[in-house]
């Protein structure tokens, strides 16, 4: 081991920054910079700097309105995947062994699917003569517009997002001594005192991880509400889009993914740092 | 009337008998033993008594209440488990004050009760520690703190040591025999190592394959095994197999090259037996005495004794010589073996399996 030359560590992990590098940072710089550039409806793009876009983006309720929607709906996403994901994958990791496997991989089957496909599942499905508004007819309840709105929206995201939010569980719970679940029986803690004593506390390093992926991925969403939150429901991925290519106003949607990615970053560290403080020392 | 008691206890996995007929009677403040190669049962007898695994058939009885269908945290008992299983998120201090918290004992007297047995293990100090940040011996403690704190009437240990080095091993053995005598607590520990089990056990419950072949003070156990299985299993046994012969009145087992009396009871002749015999009872004299010569094939120094194989007309045999400060026996030398009669002791022949 001691041949190693300080030098080993970059050039064994050299090839991955480059693409680091070239992928991902150069792009971010360079978006960066055009949300500083003059834009002239008439010329395009010109080679001047100005503060404009942020001063236009950050006094317009129109973006707030749009920023706080992607806000609550990655929120009540997460929830949900929380909600949903944490009992599925405790009940998982408590399953016997064929049924375990088999129901992992319906949990993981949906990522094989575009989410393009997905999306239009979701649409068929909810539409105004889909399979729920049919159903939720003949028994009564009359029909009731889904499509477009952000509960299909947000039906549709917990349903994609799901995987990212069992998977870490699920891993967290691999980690789990069985035999400490019987020692706080053995001390006569009641089943349910032992989940929320014992089982939840170390299952929570998995949650917060999947619920910073989920999050991440719903507020940076586009597909989803591009296609079942129709033509006037935004959110900020699918007005960026809009700037870019229906505008063609590229510095003003340049200044929108920032925006998002700052205020993303912002949110997604002091939860973590909030949460994962607390039980950094306990669970390292 | 013992204080926990054992009737036919007996589990199936499927059609797989793993514990079968099980009957143990334990009085109070007693350390009992259950010792057995891997896959005997033990581990499965100690979990049936815990509650974590369902009994199949038969009765566990704890001090007159019947405990056989009762859920585990409804019985009280303190368990030691072989990975410990300490709650990794929870300081030592939590994890000891756990069972107390969950049996509503008031906040002061915890604190009380928690210091008294962190004291008691000496890790009066390490009460803000996380279990990670602990070594083997030191979880092993905060574990046996952790079940002894809310004063169980029975301590059970699941190869309790298994996971320490050797001398750390035999330091935590006079230490846990220590602690149980001053606590008096009824314990039972479940263990493969032989030794273990002799050095620190009232009584020593030996399973083979799901069955109970011995219960013995490890005394008795050592001297007078009943079956070929548990004189090899503990400690070291030469083993002579022989038909009894009768010879002016006097029993005599014919070994083949030679016969030797015996003082046996309930055998008549022309039966086949199984003698066994430990190395250290066999001495080593001149050639023309004893009963047999035999020819040193190999030495072993062990530090307090020898071990040395000789080559016999009856085969290998084992002996054992303490050392008193000489080191005078070569390979190649000859001896002539002897030993005293009652030294022998019969095996059953049919075996339990």
């Amino acid at each position: 081991m001691s041949t190693f030359k300080p030098s080993a560590p970059w050039l064994l992990s050299g090839p991955a920054q480059l693409v680091f590098f070239l992928m991902l940072l150069v792009p971010l710089g360079l978006t960066f910079i055009l949300s500083f550039n003059v834009f002239d409806h008439a010329t395009g793009i010109k080679n001047e700097y100005t503060l404009e876009h942020y001063i236009h983006v950050l006094s317009d309720e129109y973006y707030y309105g749009i920023f706080w929607r992607t806000l609550w709906i990655s929120l009540v996403t997460t929830a949900l995947c929380l909600l949903i994901g944490a009992p599925q994958a405790y009940i998982l990791s408590r399953m016997k062994s064929p049924w375990k496997s088999i129901f992992l991989l319906i949990i993981l089957a949906p990522l094989l699917v575009s989410v393009v496909v997905r999306a239009f599942g979701w649409s068929i499905l909810l539409g105004p003569n889909g399979l729920v508004n049919v159903t939720t007819n003949y028994i009564g309840l009359g029909t009731f517009k889904i499509l477009y709105t952000e509960t299909a929206i947000i039906i549709a995201l917990v349903h994609i997002m799901m995987p990212f939010m069992v998977i870490p569980i699920w891993t967290s719970l691999q980690k789990l001594d069985p035999a400490v679940q019987d020692a706080a029986l053995s001390l006569s803690a009641s089943p349910l005192t032992t989940l929320r004593r014992i089982i939840f506390p170390q299952i929570l390093p998995g949650m917060l991880s999947g619920s910073l992926i989920v999050f991440g991925l719903s507020a940076s969403s586009f597909a989803i509400p591009g296609l079942l939150g129709g033509r006037r429901l935004k959110m900020a991925a699918t007005i960026v889009y809009d700037e870019y290519l229906h505008e063609l106003n590229w510095p003003l949607g340049a200044t929108i993914a920032i925006i998002l990615l700052v205020a993303n970053l912002i949110i997604m560290l002091s939860y973590n740092r909030a949460i994962e403080g607390r039980y950094r020392k306990a669970l390292g | 009337m013992s204080f926990l008691s054992l009737r036919g206890v007996t589990k199936f996995y499927d059609q797989t008998c793993v514990v079968s007929d099980f009957n143990l009677d334990v009085q109070k403040g007693e350390f009992v033993s259950l010792l057995g190669p891997s896959g005997c049962g033990k581990t499965t007898t100690l979990q049936m008594i815990a509650g974590f695994v369902e009994v199949t058939a038969g009765e566990i009885r704890l001090d007159g209440n019947d405990l056989t269908h009762a859920k585990p945290n409804t019985r009280g008992l303190g368990i030691v488990f072989q990975s410990y299983a300490l709650f990794p998120h929870m300081t030592v201090q939590a994890n000891v004050s756990f069972g107390l918290e969950m049996r509503r004992v008031p906040k002061r007297e915890r604190d009380e009760r928690v210091r008294a047995m962190l004291d008691m293990v000496h890790l009066t100090s390490f009460g803000d520690r996380f279990p990670r940040e602990l070594s083997g011996g030191q979880r092993q403690r905060v574990a046996l703190a952790r079940a002894l704190v809310i004063e169980p009437p029975v301590l059970l240990l699941d190869e309790p040591l298994s996971n320490l080095d050797a001398k750390l091993r035999e330091e935590m053995q006079f230490e846990l025999r220590k602690i149980q005598k001053t606590l008096g607590t009824t314990t039972i520990m479940v263990t493969h190592d032989q030794s273990e089990a002799m050095s620190i056990s009232d009584r020593v419950v030996v399973m083979e394959a799901g069955k109970i072949t011995q219960i013995d003070s490890p005394y008795a156990l050592y001297e007078k095994p009943q079956t070929a299985f548990i004189s090899t299993f503990v400690g070291k046994a030469n083993l002579l197999k022989g038909r009894v012969v009768l010879n002016e009145a006097q029993y005599f087992v014919d070994l083949g090259p030679v016969k030797l009396p015996v003082s046996l009871e309930g055998v008549k002749t022309e039966d086949h037996v199984t003698l066994s015999l430990r190395p250290e009872k066999i001495s080593l004299s001149q050639t023309d005495e004893g009963y047999l010569k035999g020819t040193v094939t190999q030495v072993f120094f062990l530090g307090d004794r020898w071990l040395y194989h000789l080559d016999t007309a009856l085969g290998e045999l084992i002996v054992a010589g303490t050392n008193i400060g000489k080191n005078d026996i070569k390979e190649g030398d000859v001896f002539g073996l002897n030993w005293p009669t009652q030294a022998m002791q019969r095996l059953q022949e049919h075996q339990v399996n």
